[in-house]
């Protein structure tokens, strides 16, 4: 039976699961730096998603229904940049109701749209073009993992080392950088943090956008209520666990994808999901623990060490 | 009544209705009649006995919710895990119900009760300790945990609970003495309606009232002076977080004694974030969360009239509800805004206001 | 005469509620030490601030070289060549050094990275051109005050300034420090020919430092005289307005009797330095024992352990013959003792809430404001307000109005009415008129003077020398943690206090043994 559910597809379902987790929590990890905690890239995945589809079903490509879920995703980003930036507005409150309005708004518009309930389907809808890396094919392993997945799995891959490059290595990210930790030291320095931080909230929506085409034209070309199950929070779930840095961040998100795949090949055996299903959210908070302990030891050793110079 | 309240009640009725106004443009943007949207709306939501009972049964899990949001929203301590600890109540509730079937109600509903309330609590706890110990966000730990408590009742419902009749992600019916009885017929209300009155005066006294209010209140707006006070912040903090799990785990209770008389897996369709969203809008005021949930509970109950009679999606109300809840957390910057704009060459907000 | 850099014609700003500056007149020649002091809340930094493009005047114009100019943003004063070291420093906690200086200027390679390589490079270069040491690979926040400062120093000279505005250096700074500091400002503007605009409240340094002095009071400017022609008296009179001279406040003899004594304490600061190193020192029922203390030096901590606001690491306090080191703060204040904060907004009161629940705190569990502390009475407690808001002379239109709305004075009288009304055997007092009006400060004086008649024991802290010296009974002098000195009021000078302030005293008593 282990070899049922620990086999070749699973990881190859891995990389499939953990691309959506990747490029929201790259979104995520942006405002993050900028000192945004945005806890409405749930909603942000389920509208780009959704439009995502209706973009594909009635201009018949799936680059028009990911330049539609991209616009959704720059205008859900400016709205949310907006509120918490310009009036204020308490971030994780924007956030909540982002989720909401796009809860609501997508079965909304999935029933006065296209007149259905629950769930969208349609050979109308056409799906992203599978790609494959050439020279891999003649490789049995790497070309089942590797090859014949949606454009999004390598560019998520790409924007790991993209998003790394630009947070520290161009004047720009060290900005963003700089716009969370200390905003007003940038802004005597000539630069508006109020720019960076919208930046960095468009970006998030233009990633979970991308998070969510991937979900409704990737493998299966539907849309259903609340597609997003979860994956905005996994997501910041897997911001936290990598500590906001680009690379670890992509390796929490992989593992968080790794125990989604797990756990749905386990149900497809029979057993229960749910326990595997629970560790990205039960290791975060295990993660935050440790970091807030370290930072007490920390902060002890330092008293201590004074002491003895004394 | 004071300046500010009044203020904040004209931008309160101008969020609403300028939600609403959004709504009858999408129903209009739809091809419907929003005047005809809407009078089927209120229609639905107390046009006859059985819709205001309706609307009566949608707002209990609303209002023990948004309570719950109150008391620790105004601690400062965010509990976000309403979800979570409904969950965890519900559950307890529906264990007492089906282990102890023969139990009378006399003592059978309060056991239940009281098992979702340490249920509730419980789970509230363990975030507050973090907090006030660790220094660990609440929010994020709660968030977490919400899905935590949703995926734990999923395994216990659809394996060791699993009903006999098939996979239903349900468990048993609880025992008879256990259901609340209905009070008009075809509704879901019950009378778990008359606990919540109760609850809800507890609450306004004790949030109001109390000195224990007061330290809360407090300690929300500045811990700070609470401590030089002499208030014991942590204490104070932890209770109004684990007050907050017991009410969302009663809840839950009564989702379960009250309505489906068993524990599904899908009991609760998001009550513990609307009903935060409710105590978000009043701003944590205990009879403004009455209010607001009577309203909301109107919303949701007319919304399948309106439905059924425009076949305009009964969702719309969500999407007004959200709108509503941006309106209301932009409220301060739009009126510093607006005043801003009538006093244009006053400066710019910016570094170190205060030192000025 | 010197060249017009910088003038600035009639600029106000006005914040709600508050007129911050008020057609300021002010001019900048080149090459000079332009020093502006004034009182807290003068409107020096606003004034500062609007320069460097943070605020943008209600109305006035700035003109650099002649020429009428808008600065809008910081980027526009940077073009023009201002740069401003503020108060608090701009730097980015986790980042170098050298990633701090160039910070919005950084050198790049291949237009679009970062050279990092180069920002160190050029920190490296900077440092040795001012002679201003630092480290490029240090992380800023490991560093000190003093090195903090030299970066923003290094930063704003990177950026192409030739006019510095410093902001309060030395308020941070050791004495050491400080005398570095000013070596540095000589240096650049003998020698490199920059021009320096330093704002501070401290007079002598005034006097030992700068050019031209500008006077600010109550967000007017009072006046510009060179510096050789004032002296402190002048330039005191300037900043209050009159000749400083309160009329004498009656202290009367009362029985004195200890009811506190700190034996050998010991407590570390918020970065966990040891900020009190073995304090010790007794306070009398009936006296005022003011302790007299440059800003930082452990006043703030020693408050705050005796309010059990802070971890007492070594050492004991002993209150009314009760043990009191680590307790919380509702058991201090049960053994007789009240605490005015230094920081009234954030520890004082809530801004937020009405006069009715900031003077509720510390009754609100009492009878027979709570009924077996639980219930409250409101109608008891709305009369002990009004009764407070009149005895106080609290300035509102009624008890429902927010804290934050009303003035400093006022928020300031609030604060002492409800620690008064506890009748506590020992007052803790810090900065009890900061920020407050001449006429509040006058009526906050009689309020402790009668406390201290009526025999409560009171501890005043304040950073206001004059203040100390017009109620304490007795003076201790606090250095670095320690006490240097205690003195009977009447028997010491101001002049004197200040060596012993700053731990000159040693440096006496040597020489003249």
């Amino acid at each position: 039976m282990l070899k049922e559910i620990i086999n070749l597809t699973l990881l190859q379902h891995t990389i499939r699961t953990a691309t959506p987790l990747i490029l929201a929590a790259l979104g995520g990890l942006l405002t993050q730096h900028a000192g945004i905690l945005n806890i409405g890239m749930e909603g942000m995945i389920l509208l780009g998603a959704f439009f995502g589809v209706v973009g594909s079903y009635f201009f018949g490509s799936s680059l028009a229904g990911t330049l539609l879920a991209v616009a959704v995703g720059i205008v859900v980003g400016l709205l949310f940049a907006y509120f918490v930036i310009d009036l204020k507005s308490d971030e994780f409150i924007i956030g909540i109701a982002i989720n909401m309005l796009a809860g609501g708004l997508t079965i909304f518009l999935l029933r006065s749209i296209f007149g259905v309930k629950g769930a969208f389907s349609s050979p109308d809808i056409v799906p992203l073009p599978r790609f494959s890396v050439g020279f891999l094919e003649g490789i049995p392993l790497l070309d089942t993992l590797f090859n014949n997945h949606t454009v999004f799995v390598y560019v998520s891959w790409l924007l790991v080392a993209l998003i790394y490059v630009y947070l520290y290595k161009t004047p720009h990210g060290i900005w963003l950088r700089a716009a969370g930790e200390f905003p007003d030291a940038l802004e005597t320095a000539g630069v508006s943090p109020r720019k960076m931080k919208y930046i960095s909230s468009i970006l998030c929506g233009v990633f979970c956008g991308f998070a969510g085409v991937h979900l409704s034209l990737g493998y299966l070309t539907l849309f259903t209520e609340n597609m997003s199950a979860n994956r905005g929070f996994i997501a910041m779930a897997a911001i936290i666990f990598g500590g906001a840095h680009p690379v670890k961040t992509f390796i929490a998100a992989l593992m968080f994808g790794f125990f989604d795949a797990l756990g749905i090949r386990l149900q497809v055996v029979g057993i229960p999901s749910q326990f595997t299903q629970m560790i990205p959210y039960l290791g975060t908070i295990v993660v935050l623990f440790i970091v807030a302990k370290n930072l007490l030891r920390k902060k002890k050793k330092a008293i201590e060490g004074e002491s003895y110079n004394e | 009544m004071k300046k500010k309240n009044i203020e904040y009640l004209i931008s309160l009725f101008l969020s609403i209705f300028a939600a609403l106004v959004i709504g009858a443009f999408i129903m209009w943007a739809n091809g419907r009649n929003p005047i005809v949207g809407f009078a089927a709306l209120i229609k639905g939501a107390i046009g006859s006995k059985y819709n205001i009972a309706t609307t009566l049964a949608k707002t209990v899990p609303l209002i023990l919710t948004g309570l719950a949001t109150s008391i620790s929203f105004r601690s400062g301590i965010f509990n976000i895990g309403g979800e979570g600890q409904l969950y965890l109540g519900a559950f307890g509730a529906a264990l007492v119900g089906i282990s102890l079937v023969n139990l009378p109600g006399l003592v059978g509903i309060p056991l239940a009760l009281l098992v979702s309330a340490i249920a509730g609590g419980l789970y509230a706890l363990l975030p507050a300790i973090l907090k006030v110990r660790y220094n660990i966000d609440e929010v994020i730990v709660t968030i977490m945990l919400n899905t935590v408590a949703v995926l734990l009742t999923g395994y216990l419902v659809n394996y060791p609970f699993a009903s006999d009749v098939g996979k239903l992600g349900a468990t048993e019916v609880i025992g008879e003495g256990y259901q609340l009885s209905r009070l008009v017929r075809l509704s879901t209300l019950n009378t778990s309606i008359f606990y919540v009155i109760v609850i809800t005066i507890i609450m306004y006294y004790l949030l109001e009232r109390t000195s224990i209010g007061y330290e809360i209140k407090m300690i929300g707006q500045n811990p700070d002076f609470s401590r030089y006070g002499g208030i014991n912040v942590k204490r104070r903090m932890i209770f109004a977080m684990v007050v907050s799990g017991v009410l969302c785990g009663i809840a839950g209770a009564f989702e379960v004694l009250g309505v489906h008389y068993r524990f599904l897996q899908h009991i609760s369709p998001g009550y513990a974030w609307d009903g935060m969203l409710i105590a978000l809008i009043v701003k944590n005021n205990p009879l403004g969360v009455v209010l607001m949930s009577l309203f909301f509970g109107a919303l949701k109950t007319g919304s399948i009239s309106m439905e059924n009679a425009t076949g305009i999606p009964s969702e719309l109300i969500a999407v007004i509800q959200s709108i509503i809840i941006l309106f209301i957390a932009g409220e301060a910057g739009f009126k510093s805004k607006i005043k801003g704009f009538f006093a244009r060459k006053d400066g710019r907000k910016k570094v170190g206001e205060k030192n000025a | 005469m010197a060249e017009k850099l910088i003038e600035l014609k009639n600029i106000t700003k006005k914040f709600p509620g508050v007129l911050a500056n008020d057609s300021i007149n002010l001019d900048i020649e080149k090459g000079e030490i332009h020093a502006i002091v004034g009182e807290n809340g003068a409107g020096k930094s606003t004034l500062m601030k609007i320069l460097y493009g943070l605020y943008q005047p209600t109305s006035g114009q700035i003109y650099f070289k002649g020429q009428p100019v808008e600065i809008k943003s910081p980027l526009d004063a940077i073009k023009l060549g201002i740069g401003m070291v503020h108060q608090h420093f701009m730097l980015v906690p986790s980042f170098t050094v050298a990633e701090n200086i160039v910070l919005g200027v950084e050198p790049r390679k291949s237009k679009i990275f970062a050279d990092y390589n180069k920002a160190v490079k050029i920190t490296e270069e900077l440092s040795r051109e001012y002679s201003l040491k630092v480290d490029p690979h240090a992380k800023v926040e490991s560093l000190s005050v003093g090195i903090q400062q030299r970066i923003e120093i290094l930063k704003v000279l990177h950026k192409g300034a030739d006019i510095i505005i410093l902001d309060e250096p030395t308020a941070v700074l050791t004495p050491q420090e400080t005398e570095e500091l000013f070596r540095v400002i000589r240096r650049l503007v003998d020698k490199l020919g920059k021009t320096v605009i330093i704002i501070t409240h401290k007079l002598q340094e005034v006097l030992a430092l700068s050019d031209r002095v500008s006077v600010m009071r109550q967000g007017k400017m009072v006046g510009t005289l060179m510096t050789k022609d004032a002296n402190e008296r002048i330039l005191a009179e300037m900043m209050v307005g009159r000749e400083v001279l309160f009329e004498d406040l009656e202290k009367k003899e009362v029985a004195r009797k200890e009811v506190l004594r700190a034996e050998n304490l010991q407590a570390r600061d918020n970065r966990g330095l040891l900020a009190l190193k073995g304090v010790s020192f007794s306070l009398y029922s009936g006296e005022i024992l003011g302790i007299a203390g440059v800003e930082g030096n452990g006043q703030s901590e020693l408050l705050e352990v005796l309010a059990g606001l802070r971890q007492v690491e070594k050492g004991t306090i002993t209150i009314n013959g009760n043990e009191a080191a680590n307790k919380d703060p509702l058991e201090i204040r049960e053994l007789g003792l009240s605490h005015i904060p230094e920081d009234r907004l954030s520890t004082g009161l809530s801004v937020e809430a009405t006069i009715t629940e900031n003077m509720l705190l510390g009754s609100h569990r009492k009878e027979p404001y709570a009924k077996r502390g639980i219930h409250l009475n409101r109608k008891k407690i709305r009369e002990r307000t009004d009764r407070l808001i009149k005895e106080y002379d609290v300035r509102t239109p009624s008890q429902d109005v927010v804290a934050g709305n009303l003035s400093g004075g006022n928020m300031q009288k609030m604060v002492i009415a409800r620690e008064f009304s506890f009748d506590s055997d020992i007052l803790i007092i810090a900065q009890p008129t900061r920020g407050v009006d001449i006429g509040a400060i006058e009526f906050i004086h009689k309020e402790i003077i009668q406390k201290r008649n009526e025999g409560a024991a009171i501890l005043l802290v304040s950073a206001d020398l004059d203040e100390i010296f017009r109620l304490s009974d007795r003076i201790i002098t606090i250095y670095e943690g320690q006490i240097t000195g205690e003195f009977l009021s009447k028997e010491i000078t101001k002049n004197e206090i200040g060596l012993y302030m700053t731990g000159k005293h040693k440096d006496l008593s040597q020489g003249g043994a």
